[in-house]
């Protein structure tokens, strides 16, 4: 069985937000609620202020906090890796975001973020949060897997876009959207992402392009100290570095 | 409110003969009429608007209902330890007032509850997704589960106190049960706070110690209050009058004192620390609940602070009101302060800003309407000023 990880590279990421785009696209997330999302930090002023940014989905980590506090067993890890919800048993207690260290969860029971409510122009009549026309075909998503477009009152996450990576022929190492073969079963941020800094396969596979990325170009983890021990890595390269991580502490504050 | 000491054998269980006291009635329409409206206005705005009509958002996930459930909970869990002092630990002066605390420990456990599911996104899937799940490793589990023995717990410890046995050893060892519930209950409940290492203002292997001494503190105020209503004067039992007199006010005073002192504690490691997630401390500072809470808190240790001020009814009355709103300042403060700062959303994310929605602050009254409606009823109903039989001395 696969375990299956993702590698960014920090050199390539150029911030663009594509991933952001397509992952919305993908799984119906509202404005504002992005599952993946790009992160900025900004240090000094000109003309020597810095900028930076980091790519961030669920880590869907080996050692989930958010899986082990979760009441009610709605939060689950598959074998072959991937953090996933189960929405028919999730009550909404939402311990989960808050146990969370890279903050990748969402309740999208808010009050609306961007004008219009988009929840009001394409309402939904399954109990969905809404219902785009452009929303994953029904037959694709899954409640007890947590894909497709959130229902009300329970907390989504990233799935790997769990509904084409489980469709990966088995023992297949890499995920490659440049390989015909195994592009379908791609997460839509990996295939869009236009200077390829992502690349996804098998964590367990020696001979996987993303092993040898972490080998070669010492991948690192987010937040390692926490336990949490995550399947997504980050390549810093030699000049760049890993922007600092949860603090929005800055000297003016 | 009634204050003769009697015993309940032989009595019906529920007592429709006797007429509710005027104050007794009032508390009653007051705690219904407050209750019925705001409960109301709450179940319109969820059901139009959902849980959107809360300020909560994915970046602060746990909003005021949370600190609300947490007010009473803990509280319900201090009003069975003082309900213990008798039942479990045989101290004689906490007679009088021992089944009147075990009924305000269930009726603050169920108001505590009826908030929590009004939070919650599913409140009824919980019923089969908690036990059919049996994730041990939670500590929301855990603590649903010894709240929910509890509450159990209690109404079978009630019942036997109204039924008139308080001596078996049946009653002794349910006490005692339920003592050790009442003390792991609110500690489980710290730990749904203080594992998060995720969360560093929250982070603390002293957080369900705070709990539990919070929850005392605050029923040490439930009872100061309840107190200072009641009835002083000629034909009262001296038992009754030591108590209110005495023995409550001093015992207030004590815990107000031991939160201070740990509140004091918290702060000044939290202003210290440079650990990232920490700054929310000082950026508490800024906040007015901060200054609700260390206010509350002094000020209504100063009114019980000399002897003359505590045996009055007006000032117990007044100390264990600005109490109770400083403790639900400080449960607020809690909340927010450990999600002010945001994980992984960057700078330009900035910090977190909530403050309670209109629909969340009319849980308020839902919640106090709730209690006091149970409160007036027990009081008329269920002869809540039984005691045992004094001990010969």
């Amino acid at each position: 069985m696969a375990r299956w990880g993702m590698v960014i590279d920090l050199e390539k990421c150029t911030g663009c937000q594509a991933c952001t785009t397509a992952c919305q696209m993908e799984n119906g997330r509202l404005p504002g609620e992005n599952w993946q999302d790009v992160l900025f930090y900004n240090e000094g002023a000109y003309p020597s202020g810095k900028l930076s940014w980091l790519p961030r989905p669920c880590m869907h980590c080996e050692n989930p906090s958010c899986v082990a506090v979760c009441p009610t067993r709605a939060t689950y890890k598959t074998e072959d890796g991937a953090v996933l919800i189960d929405w028919e048993r999730c009550i909404g207690c939402k311990y989960c975001m808050i146990a969370c260290p890279y903050g990748v969860r969402f309740y999208a029971e808010e009050k609306q973020k961007t004008q219009p409510d988009v929840r009001k122009v394409w309402p939904s009549d399954e109990g969905r949060i809404w219902d785009p026309p452009w929303a994953m075909p029904r037959h694709q998503q899954d409640m007890r897997k947590g894909i497709g477009v959130q229902p009300k009152n329970v907390v989504s996450k990233c799935t790997f876009c769990y509904h084409r990576v489980s469709q990966a022929p088995k023992g297949t190492p890499d995920l490659d959207p440049d390989d015909a073969k195994t592009r379908d079963y791609t997460p839509a941020c990996v295939v869009t992402c236009a200077p390829t800094a992502r690349y996804f396969g098998d964590l367990d596979n020696p001979e996987s392009k993303v092993r040898k990325l972490i080998a070669e170009k010492r991948g690192v983890r987010l937040n390692d100290h926490t336990g949490n021990r995550p399947q997504v890595y980050y390549l810093a390269g030699e000049a760049a570095a890993i922007p600092e991580t949860r603090s929005v502490r800055r000297k003016e504050d | 409110m009634r204050t003769a000491m009697t015993t309940g054998t032989g009595l019906p269980p529920l007592d429709f003969r006797a007429r509710p006291a005027p104050l007794t009635a009032t508390l009653m329409l007051l705690g219904g009429g407050v209750g019925a409206i705001s409960f109301a206005v709450v179940l319109w705005m969820l059901v139009t608007e959902g849980h959107a009509s809360f300020n909560t958002s994915s970046d602060v996930a746990w909003g005021a209902p949370i600190a609300y459930y947490l007010f009473f909970l803990l509280a319900s869990s201090g009003l069975s330890i003082i309900a213990s002092l008798d039942t479990v630990f045989g101290i004689r002066v906490f007679y009088p007032i021992a089944k009147r605390c075990v009924w305000l420990s269930i009726i603050t456990l169920v108001t505590g509850f009826s908030l929590l599911a009004l939070e919650l996104g599913h409140p009824f899937r919980m019923l089969w997704a908690m036990p059919t799940g049996l994730q041990l490793q939670s500590p929301m589990w855990w603590m649903g589960v010894l709240y929910s023995i509890d509450l159990v717990l209690l109404c079978i410890k009630f019942y036997q106190l109204h039924r008139g046995d308080w001596e078996s050893k049946f009653t002794h060892h349910l006490s005692v049960a339920s003592f050790v519930v009442c003390i792991l209950a609110p500690g489980t409940l710290g730990l749904v706070f203080g594992m998060m290492a995720m969360r560093p203002a929250w982070y603390s292997p002293v957080m369900p110690m705070y709990f539990i001494l919070t929850g005392f503190a605050t029923a040490t105020a439930f009872m100061l209050f309840i107190g200072s209503l009641e009835r002083r004067g000629p034909g009262i039992a001296p038992e009754v009058r030591v108590l209110n007199d005495e023995v409550l006010p001093r015992l207030f005073f004590l815990a107000a004192l031991a939160v201070i002192a740990m509140r004091v504690g918290q702060i000044i490691t939290g202003l210290w620390s440079n650990f990232e997630g920490m700054e929310a401390h000082w950026r508490a500072l800024r906040h007015p609940l901060f200054y609700v809470e260390v206010c509350g808190f002094v000020l209504s240790l100063a009114l019980v602070s000399r002897a003359a001020w505590r045996a009055s009814p007006a000032v117990q009355f007044l100390a264990a009101v600005i109490f109770m709103i400083a403790m639900f300042g400080a449960r607020l403060e809690l909340l927010i302060v450990g999600q002010e700062v945001p994980l992984f959303k960057g700078y330009w994310a900035g910090y977190t800003d909530y403050w309670p929605s209109f629909t969340e602050w009319m849980l308020v009254p839902l919640g106090m309407g709730m209690f006091l409606f149970l409160y007036g009823g027990g009081d008329w109903l269920l002869r809540l000023a039984e005691s045992r039989a004094p001990a010969p001395r």
